[in-house]
């Protein structure tokens, strides 16, 4: 009963390396160290998107308008810019969007018990339709300011990207509250079951509907680190459709679909995996839809494994090897 | 075993006054009274239904009494929810966990009270989490019990005991002083038991007080130093362990009258239409061999956890068993699935209706002819409607099921007429056997003795019935002969001219 | 039914009725301000725009019925539509194409099924997953192609009309809501549906195989998104990889706003047969009145949101006179 998961830690730092080495063998245009930081400057917005879904999926949730949500603080933050707002100023108006679209998610899905699939779903096309049809261009936004971009671009020392910087920052915090608050825990036990949740006092609403605020306000770091480190433009659109990744890279990092298990730091695993296989698969030649299929079917042979039935394949696995003669534990 | 209390006069730690509760048509508590003494172990024994979880309830504020007072230290308590319950130092170790399997041991035990300290020393906000002085207080806890068991290790990893005992020291984490216990030894085994029993003694020692709820009465002897007999929702007796015999608790625990039972009709029992052979499930079900004739009721006896309910499971296909056959008149038979059970003429009626039984958003109609939907359909698909609702009129009106006609929705039903309707289902495909899984549990007097009749009309029209039940008065009233099981296995076989409610027990418990 | 009211019925009537008169009341207003849509052939014209969106709702309902989901519909067409159109534009053969459309969809379906049926992940992910697994691999077969350009006698799977006016979609879709309404509401199937939705051990516990039920709902599902593609492309003549966008929004907005209950157990065909034409009616009047489609997305959400709460609220008011809430059913049997 020891190791229930096959998704183990070090089989993902496993399947992360050699991936790596892989990718690497592929192009030599990431072999330096400046090229590393390159990489790790362009995986960044999907660690940080993914830990935002993965506290959703933590509780049972899941959020389908993620990448849309992502769009509207890319475009405001954008656009506060190109206005001649200072950073102090359209930073936070950016990330306070997030939270308002992300809570509005939380607050019809506690407030009227309607499954948060059904309502971020509807809410995504409402995000898509919206884009098109009241904002200017679709939400494109040229010639952004260099008070917009020069955070993205940066790098300290000339070396190690700001964006890679806030994102390591961000991930340890989350791992601290997590451990280290009564909110992380609470996360756990509503995802495991309500009812013993609020027979140890912790009300499941309450709880759900944060934590979609701190999933609207990751989903605006995520965006702004996305969106800074262009150069010149910014294109809400491209959001779209990035749920899949951070639900992908969720699932594969070990995070239970049904909420109550998992890990941040399994979940930014999971991204950097998926990260990788994309942008090998790229390097491969395959055309960028060989990635929907691929999403669809990692997502669910990650669950799979998480749900099924382990005792029962390690039993089947026993029998197989003690028929062939090898010593199966 | 005799400890420091005793010689002087006990402390009261809690005191149960004039406690009553009322559910609609059943009185489940009236007129309870009881006291606990510090650092006592104090058994609380009664058959099934004689009111000691409708007790512990109201003590941890699951339940609020309609009268009564509870007094803590001599103070009177208003408990709205068990919270209020943990708050006070009053703690139940529930039968069925309320751990999450997913997180460690320490997790656990501070789950939605963690201990937590600031960030940075002498500032009070933010605050942290306090591991160390978790992990303090835990382990000592667990010396305290004398236990040894990995803080970090994940609940769903650990044994039925081990949880057990994560959930007692849960439970001192809120500094209880009063535990109660509710049949805690229902899913252990012997050695389990006895690590168990050590962790009492060491907290009656630390003078901690303990409700222990059970129906094993051996052990209420082996651990108890006082018990109170419960029945019908009363106090019968209240007595030290060292005075009492078990023959004697048996006789206060089945004083229970018999007269508003409906009296079993006489039926010539005719020749064996149904055998069981050696019906085995690993760890569940141990050999058990059974058999049946027609026009018989056969009772099934025995605790919770004795293994009826998953023999009947096993029975009629809905559990597989590992070994075993099925004789049905004179024929092998082998029931896969419940399909085939229905098949072969043997239906089953679940304990938990509303579970297993019936879907009560939908009508009386919708929910007997279920079982019949095949025949009552054509080869399009369509339900014969007229035929369908003459099937469903004629049960309304056979088993007198009281609604306005057979549309109405079951929900809106009594639990004596959802029972009915149950019936109703299992009956609607013409079955040969019925197995009923405590037919009569949750129901008034008056359904009761009805849904007794209906078991009589049933075998007098020439059914057969396996009555699985806790209420030894019925299981007696009831059947011509009784299986009495234990841990899985059958223990004994009694006629119905050598049933008698100590005999059933002395073989049960 | 011979008369006799079900517990719940008349509630789902008034839902029907009410939204009759919104259909209504949405025909008499865009007409107001565009009297071209009163012309028989522009309202009709709604329907055949509606055919492959209604024929899926219609199977979606039995889903949502078992308190399922199946958010993969639209990507299964529009693999179902490039498979159609490869094989067409390849072997010049229709029959070949059509049949391989709907062994596809087909497929689609019970691969759907069977990870539903046979594995503990729920419907929401499953078929979540498989939304961008049918939509990538359509991408991957169809490459940098678009099929346009269909033989004339193929166009007649959608551009016939009866009387000038009565597009034949509207026939195909009256006869499947038909046959399916009549199966959901006096065959057995849709009682053992609403069972599934409500309680499924209690249908297992009458003999009854419930995951067998499931495998082919979701296999019918597939199976009619295979249907809707060919309609679709009669239509449109173009089989393209942006197809399937959104489609499954229009669909699941259908049922739910017909009044199935996404908790399962409460369904209704012809509530969900009304408010495809809902849908339909906003579709062409916004066509009409110069509104684009993102902006049809748009309020199409809205109203996805809107009739979610309005049935959550309902709910809680049934609940409040002591009717048990449909919604209390726990979400996921972990």
């Amino acid at each position: 009963m020891q190791t229930r998961r096959v998704l183990t830690k070090e089989l993902m730092l496993g399947v992360i390396v050699a991936l790596f080495i892989i990718f690497l063998s592929l192009t030599t245009r990431f072999f330096s160290i400046s090229g590393l930081f390159s990489l790790m400057l362009d995986v960044s917005p999907t660690i940080v998107g993914t830990i935002a879904m993965t506290l959703i999926i933590f509780t049972g949730n899941i959020d389908i308008s993620a990448g849309t949500i992502m769009g509207f603080v890319a475009y405001a933050s954008a656009d506060l810019a190109r206005a001649g707002v200072p950073m102090i100023v359209f930073v936070p108006a950016g990330l306070l969007v997030g939270v308002v679209l992300a809570g509005l998610n939380g607050y019809i899905t506690v407030q009227f018990k309607v499954p948060s699939i059904v309502v971020t779903l509807a809410m995504n096309m409402v995000h898509i339709g919206f884009f098109a049809t009241f904002l200017p261009n679709s939400g494109w936004i040229e010639g952004v300011p260099t008070s917009f971009t020069w955070f993205g671009n940066g790098r300290l020392f000339g070396l190690v990207p700001y964006v890679f910087l806030v994102t390591v920052a961000v991930t340890a915090l989350f791992m601290f509250i997590m451990k280290y608050s009564r909110f992380g825990k609470g996360l756990y036990a509503v995802g495991g079951s309500q009812q013993a949740a609020a027979l140890a006092g912790i009300s499941p609403d309450r709880t759900v509907f944060r934590v979609f605020l701190f999933e609207g306000l990751l989903l605006g770091v995520a965006a702004l680190l996305k969106a800074m480190a262009t150069t010149n433009d910014v294109l809400p659109s491209t959001f779209q459709g990035r749920e899949m990744i951070l639900i992908a890279g969720a699932v594969v990092g070990g995070v239970g679909i049904f909420g109550g298990t998992g890990k941040i730091i399994g979940a930014v695993y999971g991204a950097i995996l998926v990260y990788l296989l994309s942008v090998t698969m790229i390097y491969l030649g395959f055309q960028d839809y060989y990635q929907f299929a691929l999403q669809g079917i990692i997502i669910l042979l990650a669950v799979y494994l998480t749900v099924v039935d382990l005792k029962k394949v390690r039993r089947r696995l026993r029998h197989i090897f003690a028929h062939t003669g090898a010593k199966g534990r | 075993m005799d400890h420091m209390m005793n010689q002087h006069d006990p402390e009261i730690v809690l005191s149960i006054v004039g406690a009553e509760k009322t559910f609609p048509g059943v009185r489940a508590l009236f007129n309870m009274n009881l006291d606990l003494f510090r650092g006592e172990v104090h058994a609380v024994c009664g058959e099934n239904g004689a009111g000691k979880s409708t007790l512990m309830k109201i003590i941890t504020g699951v339940y609020q009494a309609d009268h009564g007072d509870i007094l803590l230290n001599g103070n009177k308590l208003k408990l709205n929810n068990p919270n209020d319950a943990y708050a006070q130092g009053l703690a139940i170790i529930f039968q069925e966990t309320s751990l999450f399997p997913e997180l460690t041991v320490l997790e656990n035990l501070f789950m939605g009270h963690e201990l937590r300290k600031p960030l940075v020393p002498g500032i009070k906000y933010p605050v942290i989490l306090d591991y160390p002085a978790m992990r303090t207080k835990a382990e000592e806890i667990f010396t305290r019990l004398g236990l040894e068991i990995d803080l970090s290790a994940r609940v769903a990893d650990l044994g039925v005991a081990t949880k057990q005992e994560v959930e007692i020291a849960k439970a001192l984490t809120f500094d209880s002083q009063i535990l109660i216990l509710d049949e805690p030894t229902a899913a252990l085994s012997n050695k389990e038991v006895q690590t168990l029993f050590e962790t009492i003694e060491r907290l009656k020692a630390h003078g901690v007080s303990m409700l222990y709820i059970s129906h094993r009465l051996d052990e209420v002897f082996e651990i108890a130093d006082r018990v109170t007999v419960m029945r019908d929702g009363e106090h019968i007796k209240t007595e030290q362990v060292k005075n009492v015999t078990k023959s004697q608790l048996i006789a206060w625990m089945v004083g229970r009258t018999l007269d508003n039972l409906y009296p079993k009709s006489e039926v010539e029992l005719g020749e064996i239409i149904f055998e069981a052979r050696g019906i085995t499930q690993e760890g569940v079900l141990n050999g058990i061999d059974l058999n049946l004739r027609r026009g018989e009721i056969l009772g099934i006896s025995g605790l919770a956890g004795a293994g009826r309910t998953e023999l009947a499971l096993a029975l009629c296909g809905l559990a597989q068993s590992d070994s075993g056959e099925i004789v049905m008149n004179g024929n092998r038979v082998k029931i896969g699935s419940y399909r085939k059970a229905i098949e072969n003429g043997l239906v089953y009626i679940s304990e938990d209706r509303a579970k297993y039984g019936l879907v009560v958003p939908m009508a009386i109609r919708e929910n007997i002819t279920f079982p019949l939907l095949r025949k009552l359909t054509n080869r399009l698909g369509i339900i014969d409607a007229a035929a369908e609702s003459k099937i469903a009129e004629g049960y309304v009106h056979s088993l007198s099921i009281r609604a306005p006609n057979e549309e109405t929705v079951v929900s809106n039903l009594s639990g004596g007429n959802q029972q009915k309707v149950s019936v109703a289902k299992a009956l609607a495909p013409a079955p040969q056997i019925l197995i009923l899984d405590e037919p009569t549990r949750g129901v008034d007097v008056g359904a009761k003795s009805e849904i007794h009749r209906i078991m009589g009309d049933l075998v007098t029209e020439g059914h057969s019935i396996i009555m699985i039940s806790s209420d030894l008065p019925e299981i007696i009233a009831m059947s011509d002969r009784v299986v009495v099981m234990k841990n899985g296995a059958k223990v004994g076989e009694l006629l119905r001219n050598e049933l008698s409610q100590e005999r059933i027990l002395e073989m049960a418990l | 039914m011979a008369g006799k009211q079900v517990g719940g019925l008349r509630s789902k009537i008034t839902h029907r009725v009410v939204l009759l008169f919104a259909l209504i009341g949405l025909i008499v207003v865009i007409g107001i301000f565009e009297p071209v849509f009163f012309k028989p052939s522009v309202l009709f014209d709604v329907t055949a725009l509606m055919g492959e969106i209604g024929l899926m709702a219609l199977a979606q309902t039995y889903i949502i019925t078992t308190g399922g989901i199946d958010l993969s519909v639209g990507y299964n067409l529009q693999l179902c539509a490039i498979v159609f159109g490869m094989t067409l534009f390849q072997t010049h053969l229709i029959f070949l194409a059509v049949v391989l459309a709907l062994v596809v969809g087909l497929l689609g379906g019970l691969l759907n099924g069977l990870i539903i049926s046979r594995t503990r992940i729920p419907p929401l992910v499953t078929t979540l997953a498989t939304m961008y697994l049918f939509r990538g691999i359509s991408m991957i077969v169809a490459g940098t192609h678009t099929y346009s350009g269909f033989p004339e006698n193929f166009k007649k799977v959608s551009n016939v009309t009866l009387f000038g006016f009565f597009p034949i979609q509207f026939i195909y879709l009256l006869v499947i809501f038909v046959v399916l309404n009549v199966l959901f509401n006096r065959g057995s199937l849709g009682r053992v549906l609403k069972g599934i939705g409500f309680n499924e051990n209690a249908v297992i516990f009458s003999g009854t195989n419930s995951k067998r039920y499931l495998l082919w709902i979701y296999a019918l599902s597939g199976l009619i998104s295979g249907l809707a593609a060919i309609i679709y492309l009669g239509r449109l003549s173009s089989a393209t990889t942006s197809m399937g966008d959104g489609l499954n929004l229009q669909v699941v907005t259908a049922v739910v706003l017909g009044g199935t209950s996404v908790f399962g157990g409460v369904g209704s065909v012809s509530g969900t047969f009304i408010a495809t034409m809902i849908i339909g009616v906003l579709r062409k009047g916004f066509t009409l009145l110069n509104l684009s489609g993102n902006f049809f997305n748009f309020t199409l959400g809205v109203i996805l949101i809107a009739s979610l709460i309005v049935l959550a609220v309902v709910d809680k008011r049934k609940a409040r006179r002591g009717v048990p809430p449909l919604a209390a059913k726990s979400s996921a049997e972990t």
